[in-house]
């Protein structure tokens, strides 16, 4: 499939000569990065496509799972296609000075980089390798505000699985409907739930349900901290996702499979609740987990009347507790967790008091936001065996 | 280490499997008996009687080897239940002597008798007693040898075998030690003595006679081992413990040989699967969990691959273990290359820290109750009464081996 907009086979390959201002071809390059494959077997995946035409640049990049493209104003002298190792043109535009700098494209794929003094000719690759990409949807485009899925994906992506074997754990599971919008995501041992309702979906009928690996997800929200642009675009076929961020445009390949029944392992009766200070809790934590065992990272929570002790050890290191007051007047609980996955939580949630929710050593525990914010954030942990 | 005299005895069961079979079959005493299949098999000897020793043949040759060179030899299943339960008695027989026992394998032990006197009586009265008892006990013969260390007592008890006791006291190690071959030193292989020859050394005596910085220079670190270990010391790696100090096991492996090698998958999964359980019951048996399984991969050519996974968790069920070293083994495996060796190994044992996982913890529950009924039907039932379908068709007998290559002084064939 060609690219879309401007590449279209009018387009001669063999030849291209644009100025650029490098302020903006900076930018353009930073913001693709990401995208760049570092490690990769297949050459051109290194390359940025360059197409030029009209008045504009148009960059591509893409590692086969991800690609993005963006685009910037040049003034086009012959509009044509062309590639450029990615991360060596990003290092060298670095350290050129704030001027215009002229791209052409000579022989062989050899492309002229000129920039006042400065005169680099970098060897590329044929624009007919770079992999074709796939189309913008016309229909069905979902119009999601950008800080409420950079929110959601604060408050969710690090709960995302880094496993080959449980694949579809791979990605959040984002859920749409006409006046809300849900992510979830788990890797088993955890599960960031978050809701956001009161908004306007239009376009979406019923439920939209679409898996976003984890790479899109952290992708989107650095291209979202990149820019002011309030409004994403989200579409999606049969095998890619798509998120236009003003003249950015990502799109990734879907996750297929089955996400979990995750609405099976919501907690429903944990009746010992206390409430705390985040900050409170993730400083004793992270105080007493720097002596738990090192691989799993396993604190003990006893829960007493009018306290929250918290303790680690490790034959290595030795021994360390910590605690905290709380209005608690229940059966005592004493309860492991991998101190990792809680402060991981306290992060993504923010300051403000939490609320704990246990019901035994063996059950899943349920961390939350004590005051109801605008997201409606939930995360369940599952104990350790201690 | 203690800087006194330690008194260390090293307990080597004569012909343990061979004698072991005898109790069940005295048709067999005085006869060469080769133990761990039959003559027409693949797979290797686990031991030999001394008559059939005399024929050249010992533990670890194939066993057709076997039979060409003792064709009168009689051939026998191994049946390492039986040698494990002859073990057991055995080792209870050494722990009544000195609570710091160590078993390097099935049928050897150290113990470190220092300071029993009061008790036992000097050593070799002592050594009189315990040979008594382990044969009282056991209906099984015995070899003993005394020393200040474990390589002393090592090398005696080979030299006092069958059924004897020899003593080295201290101060006369090197001069005991002297007269013998370098390769009679436990931790000395084909390799290490290849390299001695070449320097013109033979017998340990020669060996006492480099200076420790030259044979640092020649041999590193293990040089400066070597030469401590031909003045009768306990030196390098695993020698230098104290008896008894790190008893724990720090890996748990099952392998098998195919009689004939194998290119079909269904039937190396399905001996993978039975590789895995038998690894899995060992594992619930000694009340461990493991977080690293190895994959071992022989070729018909004898190449051989070993692929290890570590898991975030440790786990001792038999479906988990598979899940890791099915993956490893089509991950690897050139495939439609025909097999000669699979084998399956646990390690990083580690505390049950176990993060509990809300998608796997009730399927996992299962398999833990499972699996704990599957064993308890083993106690009462044998080994093979129940097996995990997919394991079914991987059935093959379990051979045991008297001497593990792994272990010190255990490189070579055992000359007495």
């Amino acid at each position: 499939m060609p690219v879309e907009a401007i590449a279209s086979s009018a387009i001669g390959t063999s030849t291209m000569e644009i100025t650029i201002s490098k302020f903006e071809l900076l930018r353009e390059l930073a913001a693709t990065q990401g995208v760049v494959e570092r490690k990769t077997t297949i050459p051109i995946l290194s390359n940025y496509l360059f197409e030029a035409g009209g008045d504009r640049l148009s960059l591509t990049a893409t590692d086969l799972d991800l690609s993005l493209r963006t685009s910037c104003n040049a003034k086009v002298k012959r509009e044509g296609a062309c590639t450029i190792p990615a991360r060596k043109l990003h290092d060298y535009v670095k350290l050129l000075p704030d001027a215009d700098i002229t791209i052409k494209l000579l022989e062989n794929h050899w492309v002229s980089i000129r920039c006042g003094r400065s005169n680099t000719k970098m060897v590329g690759m044929a624009r007919s390798n770079f992999p074709s990409l796939p189309v913008f949807p016309t229909a069905n485009v979902v119009k999601i505000p950008a800080q409420v899925l950079r929110g959601m994906i604060a408050r969710t992506s690090f709960a995302i699985a880094n496993e080959e074997s449980r694949y579809t754990l791979n990605g959040a599971l984002m859920v749409l409907k006409p006046e809300s919008i849900t992510m979830v995501a788990t890797d088993g041992h955890r599960l960031a739930h978050v809701e956001r309702s009161n908004e306007k979906f239009e376009g979406v009928s019923g439920e939209l349900k679409t898996l976003v690996p984890k790479k899109a997800m952290d992708e989107l929200r650095s291209l979202v901290d990149s820019t002011d642009v309030e409004t994403i675009e989200f579409a999606k076929d049969d095998s890619t996702l798509f998120f236009r961020i003003g003249q950015r445009l990502l799109t990734s390949r879907q996750l297929t499979g089955q996400f979990p029944n995750f609405e099976a392992v919501l907690p429903k009766d944990n009746t010992r609740i206390i409430s705390l200070h985040g900050e409170d809790l993730g400083a004793a934590i992270a105080r007493v987990a720097q002596f738990a065992d090192e691989r799993s990272r396993a604190v003990r929570l006893k829960l007493e009347k009018g306290e929250l002790k918290l303790s680690a050890s490790s034959t290595e290191t030795g021994e360390s507790e910590d605690s905290i007051e709380v209005d608690y007047n229940g059966e005592p609980l004493t309860v492991g967790f991998n101190a990792q996955y809680i402060i991981d939580f306290l992060k993504a949630a923010g300051a403000g008091d939490v609320r704990l929710e246990l019901k035994d050593s063996q059950s899943a525990g349920q961390l939350r936001p004590a005051e109801s914010e605008d997201y409606k954030y939930r995360y369940i942990v599952m104990p350790m065996r201690i | 280490m203690s800087t006194l005299p330690r008194t260390v005895f090293h307990v080597d069961m004569d012909a343990f499997f061979v004698s072991v079979e005898e109790l069940f079959d005295p048709s067999l005493k005085g006869k060469a008996v080769v133990v761990g299949g039959q003559r027409h098999e693949r797979g290797v000897v686990s031991a030999a009687s001394y008559e059939a020793r005399q024929f050249g043949v010992h533990s670890a040759m194939p066993l057709r080897t076997a039979a060409k060179l003792c064709p009168q030899a009689i051939f026998v299943d191994g049946h390492p239940d039986r040698y494990r339960a002859c073990s057991e008695k055995a080792h209870k027989v050494l722990t009544s002597f000195s609570p710091q026992v160590e078993m390097v394998s099935i049928d050897e032990a150290y113990l470190d008798m220092t300071g029993t006197e009061r008790l036992h009586g000097p050593p070799l009265l002592a050594a009189h007693k315990l040979h008594n008892r382990m044969k009282a006990e056991t209906d099984l013969n015995c070899s003993i040898g005394i020393g200040a260390s474990r390589l002393i007592a090592k090398v005696c008890s080979g030299k006092a075998k069958p059924n004897g006791v020899l003593y080295v006291i201290a101060g006369r190690e090197a001069r005991f030690l002297a007269p013998l071959d370098v390769r009679e030193i436990p931790g000395v292989g084909k390799v290490t003595e290849q390299k001695l020859h070449s320097l013109g050394i033979r017998k340990v005596g020669d060996l006492a006679k480099f200076d420790d910085a030259d044979l640092e220079h020649q041999f590193g670190k293990w040089g400066v081992a070597l030469a401590g270990k031909a003045r009768g010391e306990d030196a390098g790696a695993w020698f230098e413990g104290e008896i008894g100090a790190d008893e724990a096991a720090k890996s748990i492996s099952h392998e098998h040989t195919y009689d004939q090698d194998t290119a079909n998958v269904a039937q190396l999964e399905s001996t993978l699967m039975r590789l895995c359980e038998m690894v899995g019951r060992r594992l619930r048996e000694n009340q461990l969990h493991a977080r690293t399984f190895q994959l071992k991969l022989r070729y018909k050519d004898f190449t051989t691959i070993t692929r290890a996974h570590s898991l975030d968790a440790p786990t001792q069920l038999d479906n988990e273990i598979f899940q890791q070293i099915h993956r490893l083994f089509h991950l690897n495996w050139r495939k439609g290359s025909e097999v000669r060796l699979l084998g399956v190994q646990a390690s990083s044992f580690g505390e049950s820290f176990a993060q509990l996982d809300f998608l796997e913890d009730h399927a996992r529950g299962k398999w833990e109750h499972a699996l704990s009924a599957v064993d308890r039907l083993r106690d009462k039932f044998g080994e093979t009464s129940i097996t995990l379908a997919t394991g079914m068709k991987g059935g093959f007998r379990e051979r045991t081996h008297e001497n593990p290559a792994a272990l010190p002084g255990k490189s070579k064939p055992s000359p007495s």
